[in-house]
């Protein structure tokens, strides 16, 4: 007598996977139509992001704690998705000829979420408490240049700086910047800002829900009735989500699920070409690492172009162990090239290194975006010149937890997208950097970012940003094989969405339903 | 009760040598089709588990940058993942990992659980109420849960899964033994060797054992099923395994990501998975009807 089906235990996974993808194929993929609202306002946009931790403005960091903030808040000035600096709290700005004094004058009509008129003492309490150690955000160096802020009007206000910043406008449209209501109590929980959008209800463990601000100061936004922030853990579920309808709009793809979007009924796809990079740093401060001959081999034995294509796909930038990009066009020294790859001048160096056997090393990388690939692709790569290297590949959480990507020798690190290079080189390349991870100190780069982030000669700067170039292309700790444009698809009933290079900055005010 | 030996030895009148045994085992395994495929399917995945390295026509990490994203073809059977790594080498050599991880986990569980359950089916009292409550708490939580909180708790890393398997299957294994110790204890043979003066180890291993390896066979084959499905669940989960191991459950893992263009680097290491998970059941499933039948006859 043969088992009878009972028996068989390991039937019923089989059968639960089977159902699983029997349902998936039976979702439709149905838009969201919603009743017509006041003011012409259509629609709501149900956006798929990774689950938040932050929501005090001054902490936030990852890009769904942005998009939510910056949706219920507004920055005194934005940056737009060509990087020029545009007017949103502050309507126009003048400059002292030193470059010292920085005069904005504000909106009169934008009004808080509970009706508080907006005024200069708002702006002044929001960057007084963003540059107070006692609060402690991550943006107190950056402003730690700002000698005064003075509410000059009810509606200006003055920014009286130490020394000159070519870069101020863009400083003060940092991600962190979002104006908060003058003595909020509790930053991380009120949700009172001037945004075009309102709270309506947050529950951390399902959707964050936000409805249009009817007194929105920009005429005719936001143009949708509201938005759902849906969370999911799983980029492959977000993706299946799109697909199925159940959400609009996803941001922030690896190339291999965008492809699988690509041609998609009713989907479409949406690239923004960006400055962000995945940099592989060797730590300069202690051995093997403290001899640059060590990454000079790393270098040899890579190959940039296959890791272009297999990695990314065509969906960016070759680099050039450089953070600066394509993207800073009038920075980007085109005609400089790291060392084409060459496995026997890479072994060469790591013998005369100490190491004529090889050597091994561990690679640590967190499990987000086209990292673990990247690594995968190297430790091939690093095999054919004796650098033998095990993969740690680590929750983004543990990686960054702890400041333990700060500890590790070998590591990936992914960067976003930044409106100007100044700021890679002073939170990640000059000696006292915060988040120098490569513990690099070069006296010779420390002058030429200096010369860089404070001249206000443009000539000048772009001179200093090629002698840096130069330079880490010669002997710097990093090994920048690409830059990524960022991926997204969004439901082809949604117009009007540009998805900026920090795909977290993208303005969804604009947003509206297709009628 | 009555043991393959004994029964061996009733039906050719003399003890069978080992040779012998095994030959009669294997044919019976033979004897059902249903059976033989199982048992056949098995030894085909532990054959190539051995001789992997001479099968796979390319090395489990060897990116051929060019051939990224192939469909099957003659050059590569199973097609090329996204990173053009042959899907074929990967999973014929992922064969070893999952096998040895899985067999080696069950054995040294079975051997643990075995010890547990003679010692507190024979011996009963305080140390019988202890073990089983603390082992009963242990099962009151699914495998997989059981197998992340430990991973969670001792690191993760190929000898930790080890570990895990052993911790996860115990239990099990020692409520089996255990049981079939109890309804052998009160048997006249125990209770002489008792009065004869033997020792406890020798009553435990050498009176009751025997008759206990019958059902511990069919138990080992049901947790070394069970063994693969966890390590391969845990790959899948991405604990314990770290890229770019051919385990197959870490494979199904990074190809769910781009199945709809590259769908046979996903299909292959989930086949082979179920395939040998199948292949164990129904090899395991041979062993309990032949050792029923036995006990009948």
């Amino acid at each position: 007598m043969y088992a009878k089906l009972s028996n068989h235990r390991f039937h019923f996974p089989v059968l639960i996977i089977a159902l699983a993808f029997l349902l998936q194929a039976c979702a439709g993929n149905t838009p969201t139509p919603t009743e017509p609202a006041a003011q012409g306002r259509l629609g709501e946009l149900r956006v798929a992001i990774q689950p938040i931790v932050q929501t005090d403005p001054a902490f936030i960091s990852s890009d769904p704690e942005i998009i939510i903030a910056s949706s219920i808040y507004d920055y005194l000035v934005d940056v737009t998705p060509q990087n020029t600096i545009a007017p949103r709290l502050a309507r126009e700005w003048t400059v002292s000829e030193d470059g010292k004094t920085y005069v904005f004058s504000l909106v009169n009509n934008a009004t808080f979420h509970d009706d508080t008129l907006f005024t200069a003492e708002d702006v002044v309490w929001t960057f007084n408490r963003l540059r107070d150690p006692e609060v402690d955000s991550p943006t107190r160096d950056l402003y730690s240049n700002i000698e005064n802020i003075e509410a000059t009007d009810r509606f200006e206000v003055t920014f009286t700086l130490i020394d000159p910043n070519p870069f101020f406008l863009y400083d003060l449209s940092d991600n962190h910047a979002l104006i908060l209501k003058a003595d909020t109590e509790e930053p991380g929980s009120d949700f009172i800002g001037t945004g075009p959008f309102k709270l309506v209800s947050y529950n951390p463990e399902d959707r964050l829900v936000v409805e249009a601000n009817e007194d929105y100061f920009l005429p005719d936004r936001p143009k949708l009735e509201g938005v759902e922030f849906i969370f999911f853990n799983d980029q492959v579920a977000q993706s299946e989500a799109l697909r199925s309808g159940q959400v609009d709009l996803v941001m922030l793809l690896s190339a291999d699920l965008f492809n699988t979007l690509v041609g998609e009924q009713g989907i479409i796809p949406l690239e923004a070409k960006t400055n962000s990079f995945d940099v592989v740093r060797l730590r300069a401060d202690r051995a093997p690492g403290d001899d640059p001959r060590l990454m000079q081999a790393l270098r040899l034995a890579t190959d940039r172009q296959a890791i272009f294509d297999l990695v990314l796909q065509g969906y960016g930038a070759l680099g050039k162990d450089t953070p600066i990009g394509p993207m800073y066009s009038q920075y980007f020294a085109e005609d400089l090239q790291p060392p084409a790859r060459n496995v026997d001048a890479a072994r060469q160096l790591l013998s005369e290194a100490g190491y004529p056997d090889g050597i091994s090393l561990e690679l640590h990388t967190p499990d987000t975006g086209n990292r673990p690939n990247l690594a995968v692709v190297l430790k091939d790569q690093w095999a054919d010149a004796g650098i033998d290297v095990d993969v740690i590949v680590e929750p983004e959480s543990v990686y960054y937890g702890e400041d333990g990507w700060l500890e590790v020798d070998l590591g990936i690190t992914g960067w976003g997208s930044r409106p100007y290079p100044q700021f890679y080189l002073d939170t990640m390349l000059v000696c006292d950097a915060i988040w120098n991870e490569s513990h690099f100190c070069d006296a010779e780069f420390d002058g030429l970012a200096g010369v860089s982030g404070t001249t206000m000669n443009e000539d000048e700067r772009v001179e200093a940003y090629r002698q840096i170039q130069e330079l880490l292309i010669e002997r710097g700790p990093i090994l920048v094989p690409y830059f990524f444009s960022q991926l997204g698809a969004i439901n082809e009933d949604f117009i009007d969405f540009q998805m900026k290079p920090f795909p977290g900055r993208s303005d969804l005010s604009t947003v509206r339903l297709k009628q | 009760m009555t043991s393959f030996p004994e029964t061996n030895s009733i039906e050719t009148g003399a003890a069978p040598s080992r040779w012998r045994r095994l030959s009669l085992v294997v044919r019976k395994l033979y004897s059902k089709p249903v059976t033989a495929i199982g048992t056949t399917i098995t030894v085909i995945f532990i054959l190539i588990a051995i001789f992997g390295p001479l099968i796979a026509p390319y090395g489990e990490n060897e990116i051929l940058a060019s051939e990224a994203r192939q469909p099957p073809s003659i050059d590569h059977w199973f097609g090329t993942d996204n990173l053009g790594r042959d899907v074929f080498s990967r999973v014929v050599l992922g064969a070893r990992e999952i096998l040895v991880l899985a067999g080696v986990g069950t054995i040294l569980a079975v051997i643990s659980g075995t010890i547990f359950g003679l010692l507190t089916g024979y011996r009963g009292g305080w140390f019988d109420e202890i073990t089983m409550r603390t082992f009963d708490s242990l099962l009151a939580l699914p495998a997989l849960l059981l197998a992340l909180l430990l991973l969670g708790t001792v690191g993760q890393s190929k000898y930790s899964i080890l570990i895990v398997i052993i911790i996860v299957y115990t239990p099990i294994v020692a409520r089996v033994v255990r049981s079939v110790v109890l309804a052998i204890k009160p048997q006249g043979f125990v209770e002489a060797a008792r009065l004869g003066g033997e020792s406890q180890s020798r009553i435990l291993f050498r009176e009751i054992l025997p008759s206990v390896l019958p059902t511990l066979s069919v138990e080992s084959a049901l947790r070394f099923s069970y063994a693969i499905f966890l390590v391969a669940s845990l790959g899948f989960l991405g604990v314990g395994v770290q890229p770019p191991s051919p385990n197959w459950g870490l494979m199904v893992k990074e190809a769910r990501v781009y199945a709809g263009l590259v769908p046979w680097a996903l299909f292959f290491p989930a086949l082979a998975i179920s395939l040998v998970v199948i292949g164990v059941n129904l090899m395991a499933d041979g062993v309990k009807r032949i050792i029923g039948s036995q006990g009948q006859g």
